[in-house]
């Protein structure tokens, strides 16, 4: 009984996607047909694909098929005319289903069918089968896997050409984010856009980070901190040292323990900083040599007594 | 109940899932007030009247989802049954899962690259 009920409502809802005015519910009619063919796997036993089918064939091919009608906008009203212009082809294709039907039916599902195609009447039950066996899932993962695993790569294959194909007929310009293009930009304007070096870093940097602490650590913790946010380009430290803000000028906090950046940043912020330690003149030159370069060094003052710190 | 007897919960929890939506639009038709009218039946457009086509333009990123969801549906479907068997199967299963799924990054990286995945 559940049989007949699920493939009578599978056969009416399929005709029902070709008879339907609306294009919108000939699109929404394959959903009954695959929820009652999926009724029918399973009372074959199938369970796997029963549960599978609604996934792929209504979650994925019904919703494309759905964004197909969306995307053409069709006026219900003129479709409708003229249906016999496609009598033709269309008998002819029913046809040759109707004559295909033939192979699988016979007398014995369809009494009043004049043909008899399977004439064996011997039919044995393998009791073997009726015994606890495989679940479905199990089956199809044994063999399809093994003895079939090129028909499971293939599929592979099929997917990412049909994704690729879609995505290359599909996207155009004006799904694009906006963005501006890196290469276009270095081209026209370079000298905004490109950093020649620590003039430049140095220029953009409105923060510099002093710390005063109380507990040395070694050195080699301070110039890996120090390459790490110059790297970087941090402009927060780590929370247990402590900030000692600058003012007037811009806020200046400087965590480079290194004399000659901290030097070097410090004095480009124009701060005073009589106890800095002397600045290395292999940093100082570096910069001398940059082109573009308006920094200029302060060499008058007299060099600054060692730090204690 | 009927048929495959290790899905009766699944059964019972279908139909009683089933039901309860029917349960309640049913008993909410039943109890509402209701009084039709032409005004009712006309479709709102904030007041005045519609003027236009009901049909906006269609967005192709709701598309590109779609088609990006269906094909790792797939690929997703393919999988259950090695997850329920790869265990007893050995190795070189494992590597053709492997090279399955790097098949289909492949095809992730192109659609992310290519600005598919993007809601813009």
């Amino acid at each position: 009984m559940i049989l007949s009920v699920l493939s009578s409502l599978a056969l009416v809802s399929g005709l029902m996607v070709v008879r339907a005015k609306n294009p919108v519910h000939s699109v929404l009619f394959p959903i009954p047909v695959f929820r009652n063919t999926s009724g029918l796997l399973l009372l074959l036993g199938l369970d796997f694909f029963a549960m599978i089918f609604p996934v792929v064939h209504i979650g994925a091919i019904a919703v494309s098929f759905l964004f197909v009608v969306m995307m053409f906008h069709i006026q219900i009203a003129e479709i409708h005319e003229e249906v016999l212009r496609y009598l033709p082809v269309s008998g002819i294709i029913g046809l040759i289903f109707w004559w295909e039907m033939f192979f699988i039916l016979d007398n014995e599902n369809i009494p009043l069918l004049p043909t008899q195609r399977n004439t064996t009447s011997l039919r044995y039950m393998v009791y073997a089968g009726k015994v606890r066996s495989w679940t479905n899932l199990e089956t199809l993962g044994n063999l399809l896997y093994t003895y079939y695993s090129v028909w499971f790569l293939v599929p592979s294959l099929i997917l990412l050409v049909a994704m690729i194909g879609a995505i290359v007929l599909t996207m155009h310009r004006t799904t694009k984010v906006k963005r501006q293009d890196v290469f276009r930009r270095n081209a026209i304007d370079s000298r905004r856009t490109i950093m020649r070096g620590m003039t430049d870093l140095l220029k953009e940097s409105s923060l510099i980070l002093v710390r005063i602490q109380f507990v040395r650590w070694p050195s080699w913790s301070y110039r890996c901190l120090d390459t790490l946010l110059f790297f970087s380009h941090f402009r927060m430290t780590v929370p247990f040292h402590f900030w000692y803000n600058f003012k007037p000028g811009p806020a200046i906090r400087c965590i480079s323990r290194t004399p000659g950046i901290r030097r070097l940043l410090l004095e480009y912020h124009g701060i005073e900083y009589p106890d800095l330690p002397e600045a290395p003149e292999k940093a100082i030159s570096a910069f001398r040599t940059v082109k573009g370069n308006s920094y200029v060094p302060h060499r008058s003052e007299s060099p600054p007594p060692h730090n204690t710190y | 109940m009927f048929l495959l007897y290790e899905y009766d919960i699944f059964w019972a929890f279908l139909i009683i899932s089933s039901l309860i939506p029917i349960l309640v639009f049913f008993i909410s038709g039943f109890l509402a007030p209701s009084s039709k009218g032409p005004e009712k039946l006309s479709s709102y457009e904030s007041g005045i009247e519609p003027i236009g086509d009901a049909w906006l333009q269609f967005r192709i990123r709701y598309y590109m989802f779609a088609l990006v969801f269906v094909v790792f549906d797939v690929e997703t479907v393919f999988l259950y049954p090695w997850a329920m068997s790869f265990d007893v199967l050995g190795v070189s299963v494992f590597v053709e899962a492997l090279i399955f799924v790097l098949i289909l990054i492949v095809g992730l990286v192109y659609a992310w690259r290519k600005r598919a995945l993007e809601w813009s």
